[in-house]
């Protein structure tokens, strides 16, 4: 998210893309409907589904799921040809604007009509709004990125604001929202396969990096990896949370390491958010060892079929715990413990700790953490460089959070007080203990130290003779480069930006007005990527199999992630037949994720308590379904789900729309009493994800949960 | 004295439920009877709209009119309260309730044996303030606390507004004045088409 959610309030336009906020989000609805009403920006709602969001609409666009490449493309293409674009900001602030029409060129409203289901018109109007209601947010939400081809999506809607000319502005910016409290943190420690913690990679530079932080010997660090496997192990990507049950599934020989998984810990994760559930079920039946840590019993522990080696391990509640979160608008905020962890519940770090100690690694672990959680924040604050979570100390959160009314509603900044000149929760890059945070990225309008920020020189000086960085005349208030320079380096011998543990580096940088990581041009043309401008592709499991000649999907990946990913092959069986029906998912407000604690609510599970598929009426009278009748939704996969019918409109006739939030019955089956005693939530149901079908994205492996097929029949 | 008085603002409900999990949680509604629903009408099509409903608290309320019992008091304050323990669960209130407020306990034949509830702005019942009695049969007093009704406490779009009718009708004006400003001006659309 380059802006925050308080700053919707300047925006004079909101786009909204796969993104249903009233929801998934009802707080961030507060700063969109007061900038509809304060600034009478048009609210533009892009979704397959007619949803709550759609319904505070002034511009409702229905879009067939999945091909918002298309229509964001078509969109770039009305703008330029109309001569909309922000110039100024393209020729001197970004690259690749050259290769992106040659691409967009090819979306004219008609093919954007043939792939996307929207009429020209449409296009054209929201385009217009678009151009004259400046600067506009764009949002989006899941219903962007999963999809197999998702990396283009998201990129598409950068590209949007790009040419608009809306980044870097209080009310514009590319803002994806976050869906759960703290998945920003998560994400920025990165709790993923495919790098360590601050986006450092997993190449030998960035485990030195590391090891110097956690005051641990490479060499060792190394050593716990099956370097006798293949010596580059520990620079290679694990599996991902898509796609780990095929390290249990598949032969040995299919993939990356030893052996196949044999043991797993379900760290507050519920099986219920997976696609391909069924699958998911089966390899969780096969491992040896599955332990689960949750404050309440989920659905992992009674779905699979599993006899012995299930453990479930209590974790406290964020009521019970101490330390700082990130949200989605990249704020830290300290959090107070309301209670001491109640019964034989722990809190997840004395968990980690303890079970570090018995497998004969505590001491290194927690070499540097004596007080809890004091010390763990400043071990990750002395090593996280790259996205500047420096400045954030406990003293300056804890006193932020204690003076949180004297922060302004909408610029986030502290108005006098103790906090003067800070925005709230030092939102990263935070680069210096006396830097006040960046509140909006890439806001050339103020100085680098009250958050003025230039786009990051990441990808060198120059490509094939073209200028990376930003051009002459392109600076900021108090910075003494005129125009682009690239990342600070050398200030300490041997040292950059990223890996100066001091912070020498950062206030060299501050102290000429200039930000450490350079001042370079927003690539809208990524070499380094499968499509280097985003294109369309359709899904792997289309329902217009008369499109895949124009826009095919990839040809498939050897070995992504420690196994193969197929693509063009799983594509090519074409099921559009016998699955006639889209399948698309998502949220509704009563739950939350796999649902294991909205469910066991007394409150919330009465005001949802039972799993449906919505059906538009027209598509029920033609399957003979009426309201409330029971069907089976099976996919391609094999996958089926025994649901109540929902007639509804939100749907459109060749869509059915599943709420992923239910779990505890299988094929038909409930499991109620497979729970521990007294342990059972009040509701349970069918989960949507065993019938979401194959596909990943090509980059990240994101599931494709928003479209995929289905057919239905009368159970 | 002041009047008390609830207002949704339906251009900014968006249906979440706040409301209704903050009433039963506070005063302890049991399951299947609600103090307050959110309605939502035209759902999935142009022109839906959603609004959070409960007790209105009439100045002249109907269910008063009709109770043959005379169960209900109004207070200064305007709320319209009632004796559970003088109400013989006939059910007249609910014909005569335009917006559907009393509620019956459920698991008999059409609900309606049982004494009637329903929202009580938080300010308890007839017995004395904050009681264990008033909790019971009523659920919390939070005005006798000096708060604010649960419900519009939680809510995410400060749709649901509670307080005195002065004060609401403040905040409400200034919505509509700033609703009817620049292009949002009266007759602009009229004037020169839905494209702003």
């Amino acid at each position: 998210m380059t802006n925050h959610l308080n700053d919707i309030r300047n925006a004079r336009a909101i786009i909204m893309f796969g993104s249903n906020a009233a929801e998934a989000h009802p707080v961030a609805m507060q700063h969109i409907l007061a900038a509809k009403e304060k600034n009478a920006a048009p609210l533009i709602v892009v979704d397959p589904r007619f949803t709550r969001t759609a319904a505070k609409a002034d511009v409702y666009v229905r879009l067939r799921s999945g091909t918002d490449v298309a229509l964001v493309m078509g969109l770039v293409r009305e703008i330029v040809r109309n001569g909309w674009h922000d110039r100024d900001f393209i020729d001197k602030r970004t690259f690749g604007f050259e290769e992106v029409m040659k691409v967009a060129d090819h979306y004219t409203p008609e093919e954007v009509q043939r792939i996307t289901g929207v009429e020209p018109a449409l296009l054209k109007r929201v385009a217009r709004l678009l151009a004259d209601n400046r600067p506009g947010t764009l949002i989006w939400c899941m219903g962007g990125t999963q999809h197999s081809h998702g990396n283009n999506i998201t990129r598409s809607y950068c590209i949007l604001q790009l040419v608009l000319g809306n980044m870097g502005k209080a009310g514009g910016g590319a803002n994806v929202i976050r869906g759960h409290d703290n998945v920003q943190g998560a994400t920025d420690m990165c709790i993923l396969s495919n790098s360590l913690p601050g986006y450092y990679g997993l190449s030998d530079g960035a485990f030195k990096h590391w090891a110097q932080v956690w005051k641990v010997d490479f060499e060792w660090l190394k050593g716990r990896f099956d370097l006798a496997y293949d010596k580059k192990q520990h620079n290679k990507k694990g599996f991902t949370m898509a796609r780990w049950y095929e390290g249990v599934l598949q032969p040995k020989e299919k993939i990356d390491q030893r052996d196949n998984i044999r043991a797993l810990f379900y760290w507050g994760i519920a099986m219920e958010s997976q696609s391909q559930m069924h699958r998911v079920k089966k390899a969780l039946e096969k491992l040896e060892l599955l332990v689960l840590v949750d404050p309440f019993v989920p659905s992992a522990a009674v779905v699979p079929d599993r006899k012995n080696g299930t453990y479930l391990l209590p974790a406290s509640t964020q009521f019970e715990n101490e330390g700082s979160v990130t949200a989605t608008a990249r704020q830290l905020q300290w959090r107070y413990p309301v209670l001491e962890p109640q019964y034989d519940s722990r809190p997840d770090h004395w968990i980690m700790f303890e079970l570090t100690k018995r497998l004969g690694f505590g001491q290194e672990f927690a070499k540097n953490i004596k007080k809890w959680p004091d010390d763990c924040l400043e071990e990750w604050r002395s090593g996280l460089q790259t996205i500047g979570y420096t400045g954030q100390t406990v003293e300056r959160l804890k006193r932020q959070r204690d003076n949180a009314h004297t922060f302004d509603l909408v610029t986030l900044r502290a108005n006098g007080g103790p906090c003067d000149g800070e925005y709230y929760g030092l939102p990263w890059p935070c680069w210096t203990t006396d830097h006040p945070g960046t509140p909006i990225l890439y806001d050339m309008s103020k100085p680098v130290m009250e958050g003025g920020l230039p786009f990051r020189a990441r990808f060198g000086t120059e490509y094939k003779g073209r200028p990376l960085l930003a051009a002459k005349g392109v600076t900021m208030p108090g910075s003494r480069a005129d125009g682009g320079y690239p990342e600070f380096k050398g200030v300490v011998k041997g040292t950059n930006w990223k890996t100066d543990l001091s912070d020498k580096t950062f206030r060299a940088a501050l102290s000429k007005g200039m930000a450490p990581f350079g001042n370079a041009r927003a690539r809208m043309y990524v070499w380094t990527f499968p499509d280097p401008v985003p294109i369309h592709r359709e899904p792997i499991q289309t329902p217009r199999p008369d499109l895949l000649a124009d826009y095919p999907t990839y040809p498939d990946k050897k070995l992504q992630y420690r196994v193969d990913t197929a693509f063009a092959s799983a594509q090519k069986a074409d099921t559009s037949k016998s699955y006639p029906l889209i399948l698309t998912t998502g949220r509704i407000v009563q739950h939350m994720g796999g649902g294991a604690e909205t469910r066991a609510n007394r409150w919330l599970s009465e005001l949802a308590p039972e799993m449906y598929a919505e059906v538009n009426p027209r598509t029920a009278n033609d399957y003979g379904l009426m309201d409330g009748d029971w069907i089976w939704v099976e996919s391609p996969q094999k996958g089926r789900i025994k649901v109540k019918v929902k007639v509804t409109l939100r749907v459109d006739p060749y869509t059915i729309f599943l709420p992923y939030h239910f779990g505890g019955v299988f094929e038909g089956v409930s499991r109620i009493d497979r729970f521990p005693e007294g342990t059972a939530p009040y509701v349970v149901g069918e989960s949507g994800n065993v019938v979401t079908n194959y596909g990943y994205d090509v980059v990240t492996q994101m599931q494709e949960t928003k479209t995929g097929l289905c057919q239905i029949r009368k159970a | 004295m002041a009047r008390l008085k609830f207002l949704c603002d339906a251009n900014r409900c968006i249906a979440c439920d706040g409301c209704t999990v903050m009433c039963k949680n506070t005063n302890d509604v049991p399951r299947g009877t609600f103090r307050r629903r959110v309605v939502t009408i035209n759902e999935g099509q142009d022109g839906e709209a959603s609004i959070s409903v409960a007790c209105m608290h009439c100045s002249n309320p109907p269910c008063a009119a009709v109770c043959p019992v005379e169960a209900f008091y109004q207070r200064d304050d305007g709320l319209v309260l009632h004796s559970k323990d003088k109400c013989i669960g006939c059910g007249y209130c609910l014909f005569a309730c335009p917006f559907g407020a009393p509620g019956f306990p459920t698991g008999t034949p059409f609900g309606v044996k049982g004494a009637m509830d329903k929202c009580t702005y938080c300010a308890g019942g007839p017995e004395e303030d904050l009681s264990e009695a008033e909790r019971r049969k009523y659920g919390a007093n939070r005005i006798a606390e000096g708060k604010l009704p649960a419900c519009a406490t939680a809510c995410a779009t400060k749709a649901l507004l509670a307080g005195e009718a002065d004060e609401i009708a403040r905040i409400y004006r200034r919505r509509a004045m700033e609703r009817g400003s620049e292009a949002n001006a009266w007759g602009w659309k009229r004037a020169y088409g839905k494209s702003l």
